[in-house]
């Protein structure tokens, strides 16, 4: 019944000629679960993501909308899986085995010890991203202050603006991109944030006339980035400083996740300077905070980062292994880091998830052997597999 | 003109009768004429060879029957058979057949029986014939020197292997210009090395060097004679071994970039993997140093090239570093 209510608090927020059509597609949907009783066996009614096991393995659980608003609503989730739940009228996401050795690694991490940095890497589409979104909506329950990057490689591909950055000399701000961020930052701390009650430790001098107080809270900071868009770069410098002095100092527990890491060492952007030359990735004020952040040298956090063939560009998209997409330099910057693999659907993966796509009817037709004929052709890859069976 | 002379003769018929007469009386006075009457004679003009020669008769000497059939069954073989030669059907007396014909056929015997000439035999190599030539070069002989006896002995104390070759050749010259050639191996882990010097020596010997089989192989054939060859080599040996143990001043000025291999002991993993293990530690305490384990994981990650193998090991190297359960 939890789930119904929340599906149609989500739907409230659509258009009213959409809801009324929906609902009534959602009604029906709802009432198989409903009949029986009892929850379909590629489900599991475990939606806090702390208690998953590998009991509740390859089984779907739902992400309550308020909180998939309050998480994703920034990015984090791929664009088509976004529009699946859309379709779907729920966020479901799969209980897999990388995001469930994540999460029994950071229940057990002893968090006075500088920060571990797991490293999820595998092919394109065998769900990264979403092994990373899973661990998010647990760090999200479990008071961490997430500090998100959707995809790093926005900044370095497609930023919205690339301005000379104002102290450094020869450095690119990303003003728009930074102020975005800001706002995710935002939207996914905002409450703990009030409740936590963190103070900045120094004053900091945007301007003549601007600056924000040593001792005001980190949400002025971070409002005061978002308002002035100018110094919304050095204002996320200055907020990542002051996080980990704080989780240092055991006021707060912070978990980063960056899709995408590698980008940052990536020397090939599409951002170029006033004369016509390639900014490098280290020339980027908004690298530095991050990799700062990703560093061991601080303690109360954990890193969930995860290194992307689909972040470097053409002819350097050789192998999906950390080693050669972090380089040299990012390889140095990480060791030591755990490497979590994740990998194409297992058997029972797969058949779970036709069997969630026949339940939302989204597999109409079902001649014999059609499983068998999409696992082949998708080779239980499950963006392949989301392909191969969506609308036209 | 001939034409007028044919005529001319044409009209003196008795003339032509009287000279050819005449002719006859001379040339062929011993002989009876038989034919005279009896055949119209041929005009001949030119001396015409004569036609029907007959051919001369090629003298042969009789065949021999093959030297098998007159062999004692005692005989010695040795002396029949002394060296390396190719088959010869009359010498050998084994009722051998070589070769393919049509189904059902015998093989050809062993006259004129090229497949049994092209196949190389060992007839001279016969058990009693080693025995024969090994008693004969029995006094040239010494005995073998005592604490020889097993191949890990004597290539302890000879290490250095050198290979020249002989030529024995009927040329009116008995040099031969391949035998100037010297080749002189050795294992190199005979040689005593510290990590500087080995790199340096394998650079300097180059190819020469099989690394599976760790053995350096020198080649001269650069001087005249085999001695002169010996001892460059020995010299080249020697001049590398010592050159190498230098260290040039511009050997400092290499860097990470230029290292042939990645060594955990100098690089940011180790000093990172030592920071976190002495984290919030003491001023004076004992450093804590990352395993031996760990360093060779991230050594193998990155010599070896990553696979899925070396990766696994340096996850679980990291985790055991780390205390991850």
């Amino acid at each position: 019944m939890k789930m119904i209510r929340n599906r149609f608090g989500n739907l409230s927020r659509v258009s009213a000629q959409l809801q009324r059509h929906v609902q009534q597609m959602s009604t029906n949907a709802a009432a198989a679960p409903e009949e029986g009783a009892v929850i379909n066996e590629f489900r599991t009614a475990v939606t806090n993501p702390g208690e998953h096991s590998a009991l509740q393995v390859a089984k779907f659980y739902t992400i309550p909308a308020e909180q998939k608003k309050q998480i994703f609503a920034g990015g984090g989730l791929p664009k088509q899986y976004e529009q699946q739940i859309k379709t779907f009228t729920e966020a479901c996401l799969m209980v897999r085995n990388p995001a469930l050795e994540l999460l029994q690694y950071i229940k057990a991490t002893d968090l006075t010890k500088p920060v571990v940095r797991y490293v999820l890497y595998g092919e394109n589409g065998t769900g990264k991203t979403l092994s990373m979104a899973h661990v998010l909506h647990y760090g999200a329950l479990n008071d961490f202050l997430l500090v998100h990057v959707p995809w790093a490689p926005n900044w370095m591909k497609r930023p919205k603006e690339a301005s000379n950055a104002a102290g450094q000399e020869g450095m690119i701000d990303l003003p728009f991109d930074a102020a975005a961020w800001l706002v995710h930052f935002k939207a996914q701390n905002s409450q703990l944030l009030q409740r936590l009650q963190l103070k900045t430790s120094k004053e900091y001098v945007w301007s003549k006339r601007e600056s924000t107080p040593a001792g005001s809270s980190l949400i002025e900071l971070v409002e005061h980035g978002i308002a002035r868009i100018k110094y919304a770069s050095e204002t996320t410098a200055a907020l990542i400083a002051e996080l980990k002095q704080l989780s240092t100092a055991g006021q707060c527990k912070v978990m980063v996740a960056i899709d995408g890491f590698n980008a940052f060492f990536h020397p090939v952007t599409r951002i170029f300077s006033d004369n016509k030359q390639l900014v490098t990735p280290d020339r980027i004020t908004l690298t530095q905070p991050f990799l700062d952040i990703t560093n061991y040298d601080w303690t109360n956090g954990v890193c969930i980062l995860s290194v992307d063939k689909i972040a470097m560009t053409e002819g350097h998209m050789d192998s999906h292994m950390p080693r050669y997409l972090l380089g040299q330099e990012g390889f140095e910057h990480l060791d030591p880091f755990v490497p979590v693999l994740v990998e194409n659907y297992t058997d029972k993966e797969f058949h779970s998830y036709i069997n969630y796509y026949l339940d939302r009817h989204w597999i109409n037709k079902t001649p014999q052997g059609f499983e068998e004929q999409l696992k082949f052709m998708s080779n239980k890859n499950p963006y392949s597999l989301m392909q191969l069976v969506r609308a036209l | 003109m001939s034409a007028g002379l044919t005529r001319l003769w044409e009209r003196l018929p008795l003339k032509k009768h009287a000279a050819q007469s005449r002719i006859r009386v001379f040339s062929n006075q011993d002989q009876p004429e038989i034919e005279d009457d009896e055949e119209f004679r041929v005009l001949s003009l030119r001396t015409v060879k004569q036609q029907f020669q007959r051919r001369q008769q090629v003298r042969r000497d009789p065949i021999t029957p093959p030297r098998t059939t007159r062999m004692a069954v005692d005989q010695d073989w040795t002396a029949v058979w002394p060296g390396p030669r190719s088959f010869h059907p009359a010498s050998v007396p084994l009722p051998l057949r070589q070769g393919f014909t049509e189904r059902g056929a015998a093989a050809p015997s062993k006259f004129a029986n090229a497949e049994l000439m092209k196949i190389p035999n060992f007839l001279h190599l016969t058990p009693p014939a080693i025995r024969q030539q090994c008693e004969a070069i029995k006094r040239f002989c010494t005995p073998w020197p005592k604490g020889l006896e097993t191949e890990a002995k004597w290539q302890r104390h000879f290490p250095i292997e050198v290979t020249t070759t002989d030529y024995c050749q009927s040329l009116p010259t008995i040099r031969n210009p391949e035998a100037r050639k010297v080749t002189v191996s050795l294992k190199l882990s005979d040689l005593r090395f510290d990590s500087h010097s080995r790199d340096k020596f394998l650079r300097l010997v180059g190819d020469r060097y099989n690394k599976e089989t760790d053995i350096l192989t020198i080649v001269t054939d650069r001087c005249p004679q085999k001695k002169q060859n010996y001892d460059y080599a020995l010299y080249l040996l020697t001049a590398c071994y010592h050159e190498s143990f230098v260290t040039e001043p511009w050997e400092e000025t290499k860097s990470e970039a230029d290292m042939e291999e990645y060594l955990f002991e100098r690089n940011q993993s180790k000093i990172s993997a030592e920071g976190i293990l002495n984290w919030n530690a003491k001023e004076g305490a004992p450093k804590e140093s990352p395993s031996k384990s760990y360093a060779n994981s991230v050594e193998q990650l990155i010599n070896e090239g990553e696979n899925e193998y070396n990766l696994g090991k340096y996850k679980e190297e990291v985790k055991k570093m780390l205390n991850i359960v």
